[in-house]
């Protein structure tokens, strides 16, 4: 019941997948994101880099408007998914955030069972029993917390590790289908073979859907990302390709921070 | 000579006496909950026990052999009052908590649970004045005919409706203004207890903000909500002035729900001045404000384990959040 | 939503979600609406309550009011008004210092588990229905300790009512100054005592007192526990052993009285009058104190 046309299927053709173009935002007198424009393309993985407070989480909040829960933020510029306007006052953030899922810092797991957590986002449009027994095996599996869990689906999801309840949260994202995954920082609080599994199943992922990860890990964005935007103090300064960003980039700031210079 | 070790382990050398006065301060509490316990106790000893759970209720004054202390009826005037205002409470409760949590702008829902907590100032003496004169009117011409009217064949709903508005409907409405202060910050507070990144992650879900209310906020808080209604339903059960001044104080089973009707914290401030002369009176009415404290006791040892400490303004006194 | 812009995004749904959706957003505003209805049904109530207890009272309201005594069937308020004051003034006596004393001992003084079980017990006196205090202040002081129906009876035992009030507030007021303080404290050798008086003390203050203002508001208020132990009278009080009148206690004996009678109901709702500017004022105290005080701790916090 959720379809999911294939993009290719859509017209006009799009110029650009995820485009972002002239974003700012502002709180007040402060600027926390100045004029950022950036092509976000289809099924591959984007790794946003840069020192703490340099608008990393605000930049992918706006990805799928949870910027607008934010009191006293002033948006201007464009984010537009295939050409469409995600801030067009006549669509519902809500629909939105349904085709771009996001995943966060700490694991936030509903206190309920693994298969519960899975399947939230389908209990909200009442989808059948055995689309919902499908999709959410289907999304356990995407996440490669499947043969962890399938045995006992019914258990506490607070009962799972801190990697297993981030997992899960990707699975809970990926159960409603979205096109777009946003995740901010997912692996900041776990342990490295938690984030490790995380690594592997993000590789995975974007055979089917683009990714968006917010690091500020050198080396998790070398190992997982195909394309790097470096973003400082609210500005991009350069976005490219991973190897050319992290072994020969272009701007001194950039050179600086990756060779570890300040974080 | 002290050994070195037990100087490292204690500090500095320390007498028991130290520890007295704090440990004395700290007894007062329970130190008077004790007394109250003897006290009514003692007050209701040398009669044996009065009291039954039967329907006659018969101080009789004339001869003092013949009483019988059945307090059904008040019981039943009890529960008939705390368990309806209890569901309004916890209606009107989650209602304000919703609209603080998800709906309204901060300043906004400042001011307006500001009003709410100021319910909670008003004496109990002056809500049952404001009762028995402004609103029982109100009871008696409107609401109830309206309500025995058009509900007349739900079954409690039907038959004699009193024209003076005293009974029930108007206890029950006097009794949740007084309760809703505590339960609605209770509640409230347990809602705001769950973190901003679970409510985050239901929008995130393409949930609206009612479904993050129902399917994320409500299961995190439900246990925390459950300990706020049994407090709240303590208080109810145990307000004593002004439910004595609006319920009628009729010592019989009702015979509809707008019936006049009687409550256990009632008869004991209603009929105490009537049983100074009578021993046996006087030692069941003591009998039954022990039975009374118990009930309360459980409800909130009860209730306050299941709330726990909400937040660092943890308290179960309305007004200081 | 704009039957253009929908068409634009409903390559992304079927239209049985967006159907759905419809449904779910429209069930959303609807609560969006009825919440702050909610709210507004909440306060009506006490305006109506302040409303009304204005109208019966003020039109007929004179400075002689609050300089008569009660007759019977006219009079004033005077006797009651100073019973009140003299009341609470001697509950505080005993509330105030106890109920610090307790509250340091639950926020300071005490290991883990025990101050948890002296605020329990603090909270289980809360929820006490004030009969219970009623009765209690009648036989123990009353009639055990033959006290008789006295200032001193009723003072005590609204100091009794009070006390768990103070003690709470004031376990708050002391557990909220910063962990970091009295590690500081103790590491540069000071003692728990010295600690709770030098630093505990000041930076709590004014939460206490807002603590012991909010258990001022609540227990003037207060009617069942001073019905047997205070008992009633239309007179000032001029010692400890005699009964004596409180503003409660006088909208209890009047407020069913046949309007044809006298004035009596008239009294009853300026006594009423009065005490909700008293409770109101109050809690207005209680919050600029509070207010101090929090602002108080975010400096702390840093």
């Amino acid at each position: 019941m959720i379809a999911v046309p294939d993009p290719a299927s859509l017209a006009p053709a799009p110029a650009g997948f995820l485009e972002v173009d002239h974003l700012s935002v502002r709180a007040g007198a402060r600027t926390i994101l100045d004029d950022v424009t950036l092509n976000i393309p289809d099924r591959t993985v984007t790794g946003v880099l840069g020192p703490s407070g340099c608008g990393k989480t605000t930049f992918i909040r706006c990805l799928n408007r949870m910027v607008e829960l934010s009191r006293g933020l002033r948006l201007e510029g464009s984010v537009r998914l295939l050409g469409r306007d995600l801030y067009d006052r006549a669509i519902d953030p809500a629909l939105v955030r349904r085709r771009i899922g996001m995943v966060f810092q700490r694991p936030t797991v509903f206190p309920s069972s693994v298969f519960e957590n899975a399947a939230f986002g389908l209990r909200l449009v009442h989808a059948s029993e055995e689309e919902v027994d499908r999709r959410v095996e289907d999304a356990l599996r995407r996440s490669g917390l499947w043969d962890e869990v399938r045995d006992d689906l019914d258990r506490s999801a607070l009962s799972l590790s801190g990697g297993q309840q981030q997992r899960l949260c990707i699975a809970r994202a990926l159960a409603v289908e979205p096109r777009v995954l946003l995740l901010d920082e997912p692996t900041s609080n776990l342990d490295p073979q938690g984030t490790q599994r995380i690594e592997a199943t993000v590789r995975r992922l974007r055979e089917d859907i683009a990714i968006v990860i917010v690091t500020h890990n050198v080396g998790q964005a070398a190992r997982i990302s195909d394309r790097v935007a470096f973003l400082h103090a609210g500005r991009l300064v350069e976005v490219g390709p991973t190897a050319d960003i992290l072994e020969r980039p272009r701007e001194a700031l950039t050179e600086q921070f990756i060779t570890g210079r300040f974080s | 000579m002290r050994s070195f070790r037990d100087r490292i382990r204690t500090g500095r050398p320390r007498g028991v006496w130290s520890a007295l006065p704090p440990l004395a301060a700290a007894a007062i509490p329970l130190a008077l909950i004790a007394a109250i316990v003897v006290t009514l106790v003692r007050a209701g000893s040398g009669h044996g026990w009065l009291l039954n759970l039967g329907l006659d209720w018969n101080p009789s004054t004339g001869e003092p052999s013949l009483s019988n202390f059945g307090v059904l009826v008040f019981l039943v005037g009890s529960f008939a009052t705390a368990l309806p205002a209890l569901a309004l409470v916890l209606l009107f409760s989650l209602a304000l908590g919703a609209a603080t949590a998800l709906y309204l702008p901060r300043r906004i829902s400042l001011v307006l649970n500001g009003f709410v907590d100021l319910l909670a100032g008003i004496p109990s003496v002056v809500y049952g004045i404001w009762g028995f004169w402004i609103v029982a009117p109100v009871f008696g011409t409107v609401i109830n005919p309206w309500l025995n009217g058009h509900l007349g064949f739900v079954p409690g709903f039907g038959g004699p409706v009193p024209s003076t508005g005293v009974g029930i409907p108007l206890a029950v409405f006097v009794l949740t203004l007084m309760t809703l202060p505590l339960t609605a910050v209770l509640v409230r507070e347990s809602l705001l207890a769950v973190p901003v990144t679970y409510r985050e992650a239901g929008l995130a879900l393409g949930a609206t903000r009612w479904e993050v209310f129902r399917r994320v906020l409500l299961p995190f808080a439900r246990r925390r909500i459950g300990g706020a209604a049994l407090l709240g339903f303590g208080r109810a059960f145990g307000e004593t002035v002004a439910v004595f001044m609006v319920i009628g104080d009729a010592t019989k089973i009702p015979v509809n729900i707008f019936d006049l009707s009687y409550t256990v914290p009632g008869v004991l401030v209603g009929q105490f001045d009537s049983a100074f002369v009578q021993p046996n009176y006087l030692a069941a009415l003591a009998q039954l404000a022990l039975v009374l404290l118990a009930i309360s006791l459980l409800i909130n040892i009860g209730g306050r384990w299941l709330v726990g400490r909400v937040g660092r303004g943890a308290s179960l006194v309305p007004g200081v959040a | 939503m704009s039957a253009a812009s929908e068409t634009a995004w409903a390559e992304w749904f079927s239209p049985e979600e967006l159907g759905h959706f419809r449904r779910r957003r429209s069930i959303d505003r609807w609560f969006g609406r009825l919440l702050p209805v909610v709210f507004l049904v909440a306060i009506i109530p006490i305006l109506d309550l302040v409303y009304w207890v204005s109208q019966r009272s003020l039109p007929t309201f004179t400075w002689a009011i609050l300089t008569t005594n009660p007759t019977g069937n006219a009079g004033g308020l005077y006797g009651p008004l100073v019973g009140t004051v003299y009341l609470l003034l001697m509950g505080l006596a005993i509330a105030v210092p106890l109920g610090i004393l307790a509250g340091l001992a639950s926020g300071v003084f005490l290991p883990h588990p025990w101050g948890e079980v002296v605020r329990g017990a603090g909270d289980l006196l809360v929820g006490t229905p004030s009969v219970i205090l009623g009765y209690f202040g009648y036989f123990a002081l009353v009639l055990y300790l033959g006290w008789g129906a006295s200032l001193l009876a009723g003072g005590v035992t609204l100091g009794i009512f009070m006390l768990p009030y103070v003690a709470r507030t004031s376990d708050q007021a002391f557990s909220s100054v910063p962990t970091d303080l009295r590690d500081a404290a103790l590491g540069a050798g000071a003692r728990l005592r010295q600690y709770a008086a030098r630093i505990a003390f000041p930076i709590a203050l004014p939460q206490v007192l807002s603590g012991i203002f909010l258990a001022a508001a609540i227990g003037i208020g207060e009617t069942a526990p001073l019905l047997w132990t205070a008992l009633f009278s239309s007179y000032p009080p001029t010692q400890l052993s005699e009964p004596t009148g409180y503003l409660t206690g006088l909208i209890w004996n009047y407020f069913d009285e046949p309007p044809t009678f006298g004035t009596e109901v008239t009294l009853a709702f300026q006594a009423a009058l009065i005490l909700i500017a008293i409770v109101v004022a109050m809690n207005v105290i209680v919050r600029v104190l509070a207010e101090r005080s929090r602002r108080k701790l975010e400096g702390l916090y840093g």
